[in-house]
């Protein structure tokens, strides 16, 4: 468990309380939509309203991108160097959206993540022990890896979501990568038995620095 | 309805099928009940083999439904005349133009036919509470406490109350359905009156009943429903009782679970825009199932990161609050408007 008062514990509650949020956002979006009669709009009544939602979960969805953005390479990093990357990620991602525009400077934090969390897949692939993870098995680590990439590009897809082509592909991947990802973690032993390589220890037998997943 | 098919064996074999489901649950809901406030087991070897047969029975009526389902698919194509058939192919030929997503031209030689999954309607019902009653086997097989096998059955024998009085899908199979295509049946329609139903009932066709989607997106739901109410199960134990294999099993449910919802919601992003356009985000049920959604990953994150012993109240109560956002989500389409809705 984190400990109170660690990197990972207030990455932790952040990630939460922003999750609970967006759930009370969603709670509420639904008694509005009921109450409007939003389904008795027009088509442009309903895209307005679509409009309007979007504006309000934005931020929220700012934050978690953020968030995501530090997360991320805190399986490469130690904690020293990670409040080090953080501010500088954040201060190129305020520079850059200040001189190109919001979207773009999210797309510097969506980027770095997805580089550092390809990088941490790799690594993870190829076996490497200095990766920070809460579970030591082989395969629940390419699972973490796996299910961590797919959030960052699930992220990334909304963030394309108005080039349909585009966006349906890398929905695909996503899905390919999030369940494969959720198997490779979940079922950690029988894939090693299956493949008749032992995990080096159990999934269940956590250690290390923990993290928040 | 019965004009279109003979409904009437279906029936005379679904009867008393659901009434055997229902017996078999009203014992076992004797057995289950004695076993939670008894000290020492009671009836477990007779309480398995009605598990076991209800399964059967369930499987049963499930061929049943998909021999209807069968029929459905050779006595009801949409048949057009060919000179209707000419003129249709025209208008959606220009139609697919401007579309996103095209319908196929209609095919003289070969008319479309229904090809609908088996959980549509009051059949949804069944499949769920199937899944579950399977699910129930395999937890019991697993555990042998019998005030948690108690409890697996309480909650079968509700599940089986609630498809008996209020969704029995062999008392009146697939009302919305008939309803929707009986007038196309109708020998009085004229040609281009008959043209205009068509081009109602083929985008439904195509775009809802024959979806690929539709054949995995229900389903992937409906299984992580069973697991969820699993998972709800022993977290209320494990209120009571914090036994380290009641954890464990309500662990094991709920990664296979939350592994079949994620899927199941994922799939269903392509099929919604395919069948309805970008107009269907911050749909009152897509609000519910990404908060249900986040319940369950909190629920997951804590079992896996905080799996020590004074956390357990707090990821049982997680367990419990994942089930209550579930009905809570399943009701929505029953209670807020919308493209899910089922008002």
């Amino acid at each position: 468990m984190a400990k109170k008062g660690s990197y990972d514990f207030y990455l932790i509650l952040a990630t939460t309380v922003v999750l609970a949020l967006i759930s009370l956002i969603c709670v509420w979006a639904m008694f509005y939509f009921k109450m409007a009669g939003i389904h008795l709009l027009a088509a442009a009544g309903k895209a307005a309203w679509q409009e309007r939602m979007n504006t309000i979960i934005s931020p929220f969805i700012v934050a978690l991108l953020v968030l995501l953005g530090i997360c991320v390479p805190k399986r490469l990093l130690p904690v020293r160097w990670l409040n080090r990357f953080a501010v500088v990620l954040l201060i190129a991602a305020l520079a850059v959206g200040w001189w190109f525009g919001v979207r773009v400077g999210l797309l510097v934090i969506l980027g770095a993540a997805l580089l550092l969390q390809s990088a941490v897949l790799v690594l993870a692939l190829a076996g490497q022990d200095f990766l920070s993870f809460v579970k030591k098995g082989y395969w629940v680590r390419v699972g973490s890896s796996l299910v961590h990439l797919g959030l960052v590009l699930f992220v990334l897809d909304l963030y394309f979501h108005r080039m349909p082509t585009l966006h349906l592909l890398l929905f695909w991947v996503t899905t390919a990568t999030t369940v494969s990802g959720m198997i490779c973690c979940f079922y950690a032993d029988s894939i090693a038995r299956l493949l008749g390589r032992e995990d080096r220890e159990s999934a269940e037998q956590s250690g290390g620095r923990k993290d928040k997943g | 309805m019965t004009d279109l098919i003979d409904l009437h064996l279906f029936q005379e074999l679904g009867r008393p099928l659901m009434l055997a489901l229902l017996v078999l649950g009203g014992l076992l809901f004797l057995v289950g009940l004695v076993n939670i406030f008894r000290p020492e087991p009671w009836r477990q070897k007779e309480a398995w083999w009605g598990l076991v047969l209800i399964n059967l029975l369930f499987f049963l009526g499930f061929a049943l439904i998909a021999w209807l389902h069968w029929r459905i698919n050779r006595e009801l194509p949409l048949e057009l005349s060919d000179q209707l058939a000419a003129w249709l192919n025209r208008q959606l030929a220009a139609a697919n133009q401007s579309a996103a997503y095209g319908m196929p031209l209609y095919d003289p030689a070969s008319p479309p036919r229904y090809v609908i999954p088996l959980w549509i309607e009051n059949e949804k019902y069944y499949f769920w509470f199937m899944g579950y009653a399977f699910l129930a086997l395999l937890a019991w097989r697993r555990l042998a406490l019998h005030r948690f096998r108690g409890g697996l059955l309480l909650l079968l024998t509700c599940q089986l109350g609630l498809l008996f009085f209020l969704a029995d899908p062999f008392a009146e199979p697939l009302p919305r359905f008939f309803s929707e295509i009986s007038p196309w049946f109708s020998d009085q329609l004229a040609p281009m009156a008959r043209i205009g139903l068509f081009m109602k009932l083929y985008p439904r066709m195509i775009f809802y009943y024959n979806a690929h989607y539709m054949w995995l997106h229900p389903p992937l739901l409906f299984m992580a429903y069973g697991c969820i109410t699993i998972t709800f199960l022993t977290s209320l134990f494990m209120l009571v009782r914090r036994q380290p294999e009641i954890e464990r099993l309500g662990y094991d449910a709920a990664k296979f679970g939350y592994l079949l919802l994620t899927f199941g919601m994922l799939l269903g992003y392509p099929w919604a825009l395919q069948a309805w356009g970008p107009n269907w985000w911050w749909d009152p049920k897509i609000c519910s199932s990404i908060m249900m959604w986040a319940i369950y990953s909190t629920y997951l994150h804590t079992r896996l990161y905080a799996n020590k012993v004074p956390m357990w109240y707090f990821s049982s109560f997680l367990g419990i609050l994942c089930f209550a956002a579930m009905i809570f989500t399943f009701l929505a389409s029953f209670l807020f408007p919308g493209e899910h809705t089922f008002q």
